[in-house]
């Protein structure tokens, strides 16, 4: 493909009520989300409108808040299991990807493989699984007296899961004497008792970051997604993630790299100005210090000085990319404990572009083609609101500049991504 | 409640063999005015099959190409009052992560979905999920036991009216009405609570098939409905005697428990015999209904909703159409969300 020619991929990412902590609150917020399965066709239904490559539902199993005096705030201790939501979505939708969470701690891969390849089967060839190791306590807890692993053990597990997983979607583990794993955490017989999956097999997808995470993802992964605030931190992850992928016999186009992206859009800059402030207006401290704390895995933030900075950290077994990103942004911008809590519970360590569709889609273009982005994951603040705003103001826009599709090229995710289909 | 005079009916939708080139969406197709017919003649309920994972060749030559959970999801999506149950299995699933799963099919479908759980070991499965010996008859029954009381515990772990949405007051929901499981047992540990709300038909329904013996107490303790296999009219009458006895012994009320036996219908006779014989059953041995094993095809259900329920409701056997809109109301269960 050409340069001239190639065109980003969107995904829009549902959570929740949406992606700002304090999104339930505003006025215009579907407060009931996590019950109403028809606000969420609507939703689907509004994105393949738009033409966007996929859905993606993010997910852990368990509650997102050790106090549960602040997750009572928040309205993230309520929502849809992802995989029967969107095996709800594939019948109610045609073309669209939908890409849905699921851990490799808490997960036998011979279920997971089926369950996903079914989803697949339901849609057409239009699902995808996103990896995830699981990195709270508070799920561990639902699994077993032994809390959560080390970072190393997770993700040796996870690269056996995913092996095993291929393995059955591509057929290679056939339930043949000999061909069956029999690894460390595994032994898996095969085969999948479904048909081979319309798209070869459904799309992988990975948003570790951490060096492990990347490696992993270099191997297995046909998109990435990730967080990344300036412009050289997208940057510097891009070029390193392209560059793992040669010692894996793999192209740069192989991989698909979506920052995530939380904009604020509006008709004129100060309209999205006074969007933005509003929501940020509806974060309690409590609430913001708490979502701060699960990023830096430390429990007792709360104790230090909420207009002091951030004190010194140990390492930490849990998202070792997301605290560096943190602290890095603490000392850049000299912020206090209450600074960065706003700062990161209004976009959860993503990328905030707050201005109007010309200024958002100015600022993707940049990163698009300056070699930091194949395309973006869009975190709409509150739905439906900021979706239906995406897709109204910034698409349009998009395309007009030939930076995103009109339609789409073929029926199957594979197809949107451009991706190769596994022999 | 129901006065014992008519009968509950549920179809299962069973694998078969068939050519698997026919294609995904068209399957799913079929499969969707299949639950719509049984929709339209007002019956309990579809159980979705979900065979064991097959070592061998003949692996991927089954009718259904589609695991049962997301299979439901999608036809909750199709239909509107009929009650879907899926099987899912105890060992290719955590607990957690199965309950978790069937909350949320329950609010998918607005309060009609059931879990069907087997209490009998499927060999084949073990060799795919890391257990290649898989477990003692007696290990995997406490093993059971102990799961579907976690499943049961974690679906009632958010009270009805723990969701505030009160937005100004900025409380989301009533932290209070939000419980932990804190079970800790022979098999497993889960915190809990469940992040999917309270059903909207109290719990989803429990369904439990392959009972020996020795499981009739698990069984009285826990299932919403018991299925049978077809056996001599006396057999089945002493078990469903037992049954209800063992349920009372419990403190619950016989009549929260549904024992329904399996039919295979005679295909190509005459619809007044298949109406006959489910009669003379019926009466005999004293269940609640009848599981109709059916291969997943269109023609099966047309003939029996066609041909056999028309005779049925000629006799007062079976009611016309649904009362409530959920899975709980049509069985006549208590709490069924919706009275
Ligand atoms: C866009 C995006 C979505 C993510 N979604 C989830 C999720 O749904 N569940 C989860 O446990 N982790 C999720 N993560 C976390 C990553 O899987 C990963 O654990 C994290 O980026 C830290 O990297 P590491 O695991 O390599 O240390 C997400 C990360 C990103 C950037």
């Amino acid at each position: 493909m050409t340069a001239a020619s190639r065109q980003m991929k969107l995904g829009a990412f549902l959570w929740a009520t949406g992606h700002h902590i304090a999104a339930w609150r505003h006025p215009q917020a579907h407060v009931t989300a996590g019950i109403d399965i028809d606000h969420y066709i609507q939703l689907a239904r509004t994105a393949e409108a738009a033409k966007f490559d996929l859905l993606f539902c993010e997910d852990a199993a368990g509650l997102r808040e050790a106090d549960v005096g602040i997750a009572s705030q928040t309205s993230r201790s309520i929502g849809f299991e992802p995989i029967s939501l969107l095996s709800a979505l594939a019948v109610q939708t045609s073309r669209i990807g939908l890409v849905s969470t699921a851990s490799t701690s808490y997960n036998e891969p011979y279920g997971l493989a089926r369950t996903f390849l079914s989803l697949d089967h339901l849609s057409g060839g239009r699902a995808g699984w996103n990896l995830v190791t699981s990195a709270s306590q508070i799920e561990a807890a639902n699994f077993g007296s032994t809390g959560l692993r080390p970072h190393a053990d997770r993700y040796e597990r996870a690269r056996e899961f995913a092996e095993v997983v291929t393995g059955l979607w591509h057929g290679k583990l056939d339930g043949t004497s000999g061909s069956g794993h029999d690894g460390q955490s595994f032994s898996v017989r095969g085969p999948l008792d479904l048909p081979r999956s319309p798209q070869g097999a459904p799309v992988m997808v990975q948003a570790g970051a951490s060096d492990v995470g990347r490696d992993l993802a270099a191997r297995t992964a046909d998109v990435v997604f990730t967080a990344a605030q300036t412009f050289e931190e997208a940057k510097a992850f891009y070029d390193d993630l392209k560059g793992r992928l040669a010692a894996y016999g793999r192209e740069r186009d192989d991989i698909k790299i979506m920052p995530g992206v939380a904009p604020v859009v509006a008709e004129t800059e100060a309209e999205a100005r006074e969007k933005y402030e509003e929501l940020q207006e509806l974060i309690p401290d409590d609430v913001g210090v708490a979502l701060l704390s699960s990023y830096l895995s430390i429990a007792d933030l709360w104790r230090y000085p909420i207009d002091g900075p951030l004190p010194e950290l140990p390492a930490t077994e849990g998202m070792q990319s997301r605290q560096a990103l943190v602290i890095e942004q603490s000392r850049r911008d000299n912020l206090s404990i209450r600074q960065l809590a706003r700062h990161f519970a209004g976009a959860r360590g993503h990328w905030r572009i707050v201005g109007t569709a010309a200024q958002v889609a100015d600022e993707l273009q940049a990163r698009f083609e300056g070699g930091a982005a194949d395309g973006f994951n869009v975190m709409p603040s509150y739905f439906p609101g900021e979706l239906d705003a995406f897709a109204t103001l910034v698409v349009p826009e998009l395309q007009r500049r030939g930076l995103f599709r009109k339609d789409y090229e073929g029926h199957t995710l594979r197809e949107h991504l451009g991706l190769r289909r596994p022999a | 409640m129901d006065n014992g005079a008519t009968m509950h009916l549920a179809v299962s939708l069973c694998p078969g063999t068939t050519d698997a080139s026919r294609g995904a969406e068209p399957e799913f197709d079929r499969l969707a005015r299949f639950a719509q017919k049984a929709e339209a003649a007002g019956l309990d309920m579809v159980l979705l099959a979900d065979a064991a994972p097959a070592s061998g060749g003949d692996a991927a030559n089954r009718q259904v190409p589609f695991e049962a959970t997301t299979l439901l999801a999608a036809l909750a999506t199709v239909t509107s009052r009929i009650g879907l149950v899926a099987m899912a299995s105890t060992v290719a699933h955590q607990p957690y992560n199965l309950a978790r799963r069937f909350a949320s099919l329950d609010i998918i479908s607005h309060g009609r979905a059931g879990w069907h759980a087997t209490m009998a070991q499927a060999p084949r499965e073990a060799a795919n999920f890391s257990r290649p010996g898989g477990f003692s008859r007696d290990d995997f029954r406490r093993r059971t036991e102990e799961y579907i009381g976690i499943v049961q515990g974690l679906w009632t772990g958010w009270d009805a009216d723990a969701l505030l949405f009160d937005k100004g007051g900025g409380r989301f929901h009533d932290p209070d009405r939000m419980h932990l499981l804190d079970h800790k047992g022979e098999f497993f540990s889960v915190r809990g609570p469940l992040n999917v709300a309270r059903s909207p038909q109290d719990r989803p329904v429990l369904v439990l098939s392959g009972l020996s013996v020795s499981d009739m107490d698990i069984a009285a303790r826990t299932a919403d409905v018991i299925l049978l296999e077809e056996r001599p009219a006396e057999e089945t009458k002493a078990s469903r005697d037992d049954l209800k006895r063992r349920v009372a012994a419990r403190g619950r009320d016989p009549d929260a428990v549904k024992v329904l036996m399996d039919v295979l219908p005679v295909t190509g006779g005459e619809p007044a015999g298949l109406a006959d014989k489910l009669e003379e059953q019926f009466r005999s041995t004293s269940c609640d209904g009848f599981n109709i094993l059916m291969p997943a095809e269109l023609s099966a259900i047309d003939d029996f909703v066609d041909l056999v329920l028309p005779e049925l409701r000629r006799r007062d056997l079976f009611r016309q159409g649904y009362r409530g809109a959920t899975l709980r109301s049509h069985l006549g269960l208590g709490g069924g969300g919706d009275q």
